[in-house]
C-alpha cells in the first residue's frame, strides 16, 4: 500500500502538551502542504482532552491521533515503540517527525529499526525534494562544523528527529477544524519488563536549559563555583536559565545538566551570554546557533568574538555586576 | 556480569581552533581518540565488573587503526577487544552499524549488559545505542546518569525462583531525573554523570600491547549482506555544507581605558535594539 | 645617578628619528608599558615616553641621543616577564619592539632562521608546522612572549631538559649597543672561538647590555611523538630520588620531568576536581618522552614506568594521546590558577637547586610556611632542579602584614637554598624584583666583575638601569 501523510509525534507529560509538538507541526504543516498530504499529530498519554486536541488542530494538525490510557502515562520506551510500530503498519504515513528530546531521541532509533526505515537525527531544517518528494533532512555534525543534507530514497516512513527551539512553535488559527480520533491501546503492546520506579524534578533553579529563550552561561573564568551567583542573578532579568562550558562543570562549579556543549546540551535560545567561555569549538558546537551570542572574556583572541554578535574584552567581575545594576535599573 | 560496549573512534577536536579566514575549524593534525562520551560507558563498566566480576568487551566498527581506540579501553580495565572492520561496512549509516554490532554482540554471547556512550561526539545521533537494544529487543535506559543498583539472583541458592536479574538506574531527562528497573539482559546509553573516567596505567598499557584484537567481517560472522554497508543504509546524504559560524558582531575592549559602565550601556542599547530587554 | 626628563625638545628629535606615529605620550596608552607579570602594585613604574621603533638604525639614533641626554632607555618585549626585566625603574625612554616582527629568513639547508625580536614564539612554530621542524628554546608563556625576551631572560620551561635553554639555540645576535652602535654576533655557525663569545653574554641579561634587533636560531626535527607518565609517589623524597635514575639506570632523556609537591597536587586537584587518587600521593612527577618513533618512544616511557614503580611509585598512569595528556598536564598547569583563587597575592619564585637536593628543601618550606602562616607550594622542573615555591598570601592577613611577611619570608627562602647549592632564579631573572638577594648569593668580587662588563657596555648606565645589580658610582 502506498504510504502516505505527514505525523508528528506530540509530546506529554502529566497530562500537558509539551511546546515542542507545536513546534512540530509548523514542520509538518509546510512539509503537507508542499505534498498536498494530510497532517496528523500523534498524540500517546493519559488523560488528554479533546480540548487540548483541539489546539493541535488550530495549529495546523488536519488530524489528531490520540491515545490515552494509564499503561501510557509514562513514557516507557518499549511500549511507545511497540504502539507507534503498530500505528505505522496501519496507517502507513510517508514521514514522521518527532522532537530532538530524551522522547524522540530515544523512541524513534527503536522503531526505524524495527520498521526499517531511514531516521536522521537533531535536524535543523526540512524541506521537500522538488521531483521526487523525497524528504530532504539538514542537520549540523562534526561539532556543528558541517551541514549535512540528508534522504532515504527508497524506505518509508521517513523519519527525522528536530532540534528543539529550532523554529517557533505554529501560529493558532481558531477557525481551523479537524478531525480528533480516539484509538484505543491494544494491551498485547505492552512490555511489562521494565518498571518505572519514580521521578526526581531538577532542584531549585535547574529549568531544562533547551527550554530557554535566554541562557546566561559561565566558564573557566568564573574561578569558582560560588561567582555563578551573578550569572544566576543575570539569567533572572531575562526568566532565563543558566548555562555552563565544559569546564565549569568538569571542575564541579556547577552539574551536568546544565552543560552546553558538544558532550552536553545544545541549546537554541534567542539570547545566549557567554561569560569567561574562552569558545573551544566542544562549546561552540552547542550554542552557535543561538539567535544573538553576547560575549565577555577578557582574552581579545577568545574564538568566542568571532562567534559573537555583541563582545566586551575585560574583567567580567567588572562587567556582568556592572551589567546586572543597569539591568536592574532597565525592569524598575 | 558480562558486560560489552561498543565504542567508536572519533577525531580529537575539543581544542581544535577556528580558522581565521574561512570561519570554519582547522581540521589538520587532528588525532583520533576513544569518543570521548564512551569513556563513561567504559569507567562504569568497569566499576560494575569490580563489584560484581564478569568480563568486559569493547567492540568497536571501523578501520584497522581503530584497534588503537580498542586497547586504550582495554589499558583502562576492559578485557577483551573485537574490531568490525572491512570494505563491506563503507558508508553505514546508523540503522547498518547498528545491525552489524548487534551481529558481532549475539557472536559474543552470553553477556548480561550493554553501556553505550550517549552518542558520539562526530556523528552526534545517538541513534546506535538504541538501534543495537532494538535489534536485540533489549529493555533500554538512555541518558542514564546513574546505577543505584543490581540485583543478580544466585540459582544456585534458590533455583524456584521466577524472579530474574535486574539493574535499576537513573535517566536524565528534560526537567528531572527517572528512576527504572530494566531486567537483564539490558542497554544503558550513559551521560557524563554516571561516572568519573579512569585513566589507564602502565600495567594496563603493557597488558593491552600484548593482547590479540579479532577482526571480524563477513568472512568470519554470519552477516546479511544486504544489511551492510552503503547499501544496508536506508539514509544518504546527499550534500554537505560548511557554514561559517563567525559573525564578526561588535568588540569593545575595556581593558586600558577601564569604562565599563560606557561598554555595558552599549551593551543594553544592543539588547534594546534587538528587542530583548 | 641622576637622569635628566624627556623634554618637549627631546620628544621632537625622538618624533624625527621614529616617526610621529612611533612615539607615544598619552597616560592610557603609555600605563600597559609600566608593568609586567609582577604585581603591578608593588613594582610597576611609569615610563615618560615610549617608542615603538621599525629599525635597528632607529634605535641606534635613539640610543644616542639617551646617552648625550642621559635619559634611561628600557627595552619592552610582550611584557610577560616575571622578574620586572621590562619595568622602566628610572621612567625615561621605553623601547618596545613590537614593529619589529618580521621573519627574515628560513634556512631550511642550515635548519636555521632569521628573525626579529618582536616575533611571537607561537608564531614561529606555527610558521614551522609543515616543515615537520621546531624551535625547541621557548619557555610556558610561548602564546604570548617574543623571541627578544626569551633572548633577555634566557628562558627555560617544561621541556629544558631534553632540549636545554633559549640560550642553546641562540647562533646569532644584531645587537645596538648602548652606546648606538650596531654590532652583529655570532652567526650561521655551529663552531666559534674567535674571540669573547659576547652573544652568549647577552643572552640572559635582561636588556641590561643592549637592544637585539635581530636574531638567528637553530632549528631542530620536530618530535610527532608525545607520551606522558603521570607517577604518584608517597612522600616528596621518593619522589625526587627517582629522578636521576631516569637518566643513569634508564638510560633515557626524557623532554620533561616536572615536579608538583603534596600541596600542590592537592590544589590543582581539588580546583580541577580531578578524581585522581592524589590524596594519597605526597608528590608527583609528570614525565613526558617525545620523538618520530612510536614503538621507540612507547618502550621509552615503559622503562620509566617501570623505573618508578621500582621506586615505590604508588599507580602508573600512562597519556598518549591528546586527551588523557591534557588531562595529567591540567594537573601541573592550573597549579597557579588554583591558588589565584586562595589568594591573588602571591609571590612566584624560581629558584634552583642541585636536583637531588630538591627533597632537602621540603622541611625549610615547610617551617617558613607555618612561621609566617602561609601557603607555599613548591612545584616545578624537577629534572632542571628548578623550583617554584610561590608564597601565597593568607587572605587572613592585611597587605601591609603580608608585604612584610612576603620579605621576610623571601629571605628565609633564599638562605635555604643557598645552603643547598642553589640559587635565586633558573629563568625568571633577576631584574627589579630580586635585585636585593643578589648579594647573599654573590660575592663582592663576582658582582664588581658583572659591574665591570655593564660599563664596558654601557658607560653612562643608561641601559635599562637599576636592574640585576647596582652600580657603584
Amino acid at each position: 500500500m502506498e504510504y502516505n501523510g505527514v505525523w508528528t509525534l506530540g509530546e506529554a507529560r502529566d497530562g500537558e502538551i509539551k511546546e515542542v509538538s507545536f513546534e512540530l507541526l509548523s514542520r509538518g504543516r509546510k512539509l503537507a502542504d508542499k505534498l498536498d498530504e494530510e497532517l496528523v499529530s500523534l498524540v500517546i498519554g493519559d488523560g488528554i482532552t479533546d480540548e487540548q486536541a483541539e489546539e493541535l488542530i488550530k495549529s495546523g494538525a488536519d488530524k489528531v491521533y490520540l491515545m490515552n490510557a494509564p499503561a501510557l502515562k509514562d513514557f516507557i520506551a518499549e511500549n511507545y515503540s511497540n504502539v507507534i510500530e503498530d500505528l505505522i503498519k496501519e496507517y502507513k504515513p510517508e514521514i514522521i517527525l518527532a522532537a530532538a528530546t530524551s522522547m524522540g531521541r530515544t523512541v524513534m532509533p527503536y522503531i526505524a529499526i524495527k520498521t526499517n526505515a531511514g531516521l536522521t537525527a537533531d535536524c535543523t531544517e526540512l524541506d521537500i525534494e522538488e521531483d521526487t518528494g523525497n524528504l530532504l533532512q539538514t542537520r549540523p555534525a562534526i561539532g556543528g562544523n558541517i551541514l549535512a543534507t540528508i534522504k532515504s530514497p527508497n524506505h518509508r516512513p521517513q523519519m527525522a528527529t528536530v532540534r528543539p527551539h529550532s523554529t517557533k512553535p505554529a501560529e493558532k488559527d481558531e477557525s481551523r477544524t479537524g478531525e480528533i480520533v480516539h484509538l484505543k491501546l491494544d494491551s498485547s503492546l505492552l512490555d511489562g519488563r521494565v518498571k518505572k520506579l519514580g521521578f526526581r524534578k531538577n532542584e531549585g533553579d535547574a529549568v531544562n536549559i533547551q527550554d530557554a529563550d535566554v541562557i546566561a552561561a559561565g566558564g573557566k573564568g568564573m574561578k569558582k563555583g560560588e561567582n555563578f551567583a551573578m550569572i544566576r542573578e543575570l539569567a533572572g532579568y531575562f526568566d532565563g536559565a543558566v548555562g555552563a562550558s565544559r569546564d565549569a562543570v568538569d571542575r564541579d562549579w556547577i552539574s551536568y545538566p546544565y552543560q552546553v556543549g558538544l558532550s552536553g546540551k545544545t541549546v537554541t535560545p534567542k539570547l545566549y551570554f557567554a561569560i569567561g567561555i574562552s569558545g573551544a569549538i566542544q562549546h561552540l558546537a552547542g550554542m552557535k546557533t543561538s539567535e544573538n551570542i553576547i560575549a565577555i572574556n577578557e582574552d581579545p583572541d577568545a574564538d568566542i568574538f568571532m562567534v559573537s554578535d555583541f563582545g566586551i574584552v575585560g574583567d567580567l567581575f567588572e562587567i556582568v555586576p556592572e551589567l546586572n545594576k543597569q539591568l536592574a535599573e532597565e525592569v524598575k | 556480569m558480562n558486560i560489552v560496549i561498543p565504542i567508536k573512534q572519533v577525531p580529537e577536536t575539543s581544542n581544535v581552533k577556528m580558522d581565521e579566514e574561512t570561519g570554519t575549524m582547522k581540521r589538520d593534525g587532528v588525532e583520533s581518540i576513544i569518543n570521548p562520551l564512551d569513556l563513561y560507558a567504559i569507567e562504569t563498566g568497569i566499576q560494575l565488573k569490580e563489584e560484581y566480576g564478569g568480563k568486559i568487551t569493547v567492540i568497536t566498527m571501523g578501520p584497522p587503526s581503530a584497534d588503537k581506540a580498542l586497547k586504550e579501553a582495554i589499558a583502562m580495565g576492559c578485557d577483551d577487544g573485537i574490531l568490525l572492520s572491512g570494505r563491506e561496512f563503507a558508508g553505514s549509516d546508523t540503522w547498518a552499524t547498528s545491525y552489524a554490532l548487534s551481529e558481532a554482540i549475539k557472536e559474543i554471547g552470553d553477556y548480561d549488559l550493554i553501556l553505550a556512550g550517549e552518542r558520539a561526539t562526530d556523528g552526534d545521533t545517538g541513534q546506535v545505542g538504541p538501534g543495537i537494544a532494538s535489534w536485540l529487543d533489549l529493555t533500554l535506559s538512555t541518558y542514564t546518569s546513574k546505577v543505584v543498583d543490581v540485583n543478580l539472583v544466585d540459582e544456585e541458592v534458590d533455583y524456584t525462583t521466577t524472579e530474574q536479574d535486574s539493574i535499576i538506574v537513573e535517566r536524565m531527562v528534560e526537567d528531572g531525573y527517572e528512576k527504572l528497573q530494566l531486567p537483564l539482559p539490558a542497554l544503558l546509553t550513559v551521560v557524563k554523570e554516571i561516572s568519573f573516567p579512569r585513566l589507564p596505567t602502565l600495567r594496563g598499557k603493557q597488558r593491552s600491547r600484548k593482547i590479540e584484537i579479532p577482526q571480524w567481517n563477513l568472512g568470519n560472522l554470519d552477516l546479511d549482506e544486504d544489511y551492510l554497508g552503503l547499501q544496508g543504509s536506508p539514509t544518504r546524504v546527499v550534500n554537505i555544507d560548511h557554514p561559517k559560524v563567525t559573525r564578526g558582531g561588535t568588540v569593545i575592549d575595556v581593558r586600558e581605558d577601564g569604562n565599563v559602565e560606557a561598554a555595558v550601556a552599549k551593551l543594553i542599547d544592543y539588547l534594546k535594539s534587538k528587542e530583548l530587554v | 645617578m641622576k637622569y635628566n626628563p624627556v623634554t618637549e625638545e627631546i620628544l621632537a628629535e625622538l618624533r624625527e628619528i621614529v616617526g610621529e606615529k612611533n612615539v607615544l605620550t598619552d597616560e592610557e596608552k603609555i600605563e600597559a608599558y609600566s608593568h609586567d607579570e609582577t604585581p603591578a602594585e608593588q613594582y610597576a613604574h611609569m615610563p615618560e615616553v615610549v617608542l615603538t621603533p621599525n629599525t635597528a638604525e632607529e634605535i641606534a639614533a635613539v640610543m644616542k641621543l639617551a646617552n648625550r641626554e642621559l635619559i634611561p632607555v628600557t627595552p619592552s618585549g610582550a611584557r610577560s616577564g616575571l622578574s620586572g626585566g621590562a619595568i622602566p625603574e628610572h621612567g625615561g625612554i621605553v623601547v618596545s619592539v613590537e614593529n619589529m616582527d618580521e621573519v627574515i629568513e628560513i634556512d631550511y639547508d642550515n635548519l636555521m632562521m632569521v628573525l626579529e625580536p618582536g616575533v611571537v614564539m607561537n608564531s614561529v612554530n606555527e610558521m614551522l608546522e609543515e616543515s615537520g621542524l621546531f624551535f625547541a628554546g621557548y619557555p610556558m608563556s610561548v602564546e604570548t612572549c617574543y623571541l627578544g625576551g626569551n633572548i633577555a631572560e634566557n628562558a627555560g620551561g617544561g621541556k629544558a631538559v631534553k632540549y636545554g635553554v633559549t640560550g642553546r639555540y641562540i647562533m646569532g645576535l644584531e645587537l645596538v649597543t648602548p652606546t648606538g652602535d650596531i654590532v652583529q654576533l655570532g652567526g650561521k655557525r655551529v663552531k666559534d672561538v674567535t674571540g669573547y663569545d659576547i652573544k652568549q653574554l647577552i643572552v640572559g641579561s635582561e636588556g641590561t647590555l643592549g637592544i637585539v634587533t635581530k636574531a638567528t636560531i637553530k632549528l631542530m626535527p620536530k618530535p610527532t611523538q608525545r607520551v606522558g607518565l603521570l607517577a604518584l609517589f608517597k612522600d616528596e623524597e621518593t619522589a625526587i630520588s627517582t629522578v636521576p635514575k631516569i637518566m643513569t639506570e634508564g638510560g633515557i632523556i626524557p623532554t620533561s620531568i616536572e615536579f608538583m609537591d603534596k600541596l600542590s597536587v592537592k590544589t590543582s586537584c581539588d580546583y580541577l576536581n580531578e578524581h585522581l587518587p592524589y590524596q594519597d600521593a605526597g608528590a608527583m612527577l609528570l614525565i613526558e618522552v617525545d620523538g618520530i618513533k612510536e614503538d621507540v618512544v612507547n618502550s621509552d616511557s615503559e622503562i620509566i614506568g617501570e623505573l618508578c614503580l621500582d621506586n615505590d611509585a604508588i599507580e602508573v598512569y600512562v597519556a598518549d594521546n591528546h586527551t588523557t595528556r591534557e588531562r595529567i598536564w591540567s594537573v601541573r598547569r592550573n597549579i597557579a590558577e588554583a591558588f589565584k583563587v586562595v589568594s591573588p597575592h602571591q609571590s612566584l619564585e624560581d629558584i634552583v637547586v642541585p636536583t637531588a637536593n630538591i627533597p632537602k628543601l621540603m622541611p625549610y618550606l615547610d617551617q617558613i610556611s607555618k612561621k609566617y602562616d602561609i601557603q607555599i607550594p613548591c612545584y616545578g622542573h624537577a629534572g632542571d632542579g628548578n623550583l617554584h615555591a610561590t608564597l601565597v598570601k593568607n587572605p587572613d592577613h592585611s597587605m601591609e602584614e603580608w608585604y612584610k611577611i612576603e620579605e621576610e619570608a623571601l629571605v628565609e627562602l633564599y638562605e635555604a637554598t643557598r645552603d643547598l647549592g642553589g640559587t635565586l632564579s633558573g629563568e625568571h631573572g633577576i631584574g627589579s624584583k630580586r635585585k636585593k638577594y643578589m648579594e647573599m648569593m654573590m660575592s663582592p668580587a663576582e658582582l664588581n666583575l658583572m659591574r665591570g662588563i655593564k660599563k664596558a657596555f654601557d658607560p653612562n648606565n643608561i641601559m635599562n638601569p637599576g636592574k640585576i645589580f647596582d652600580m657603584v658610582d
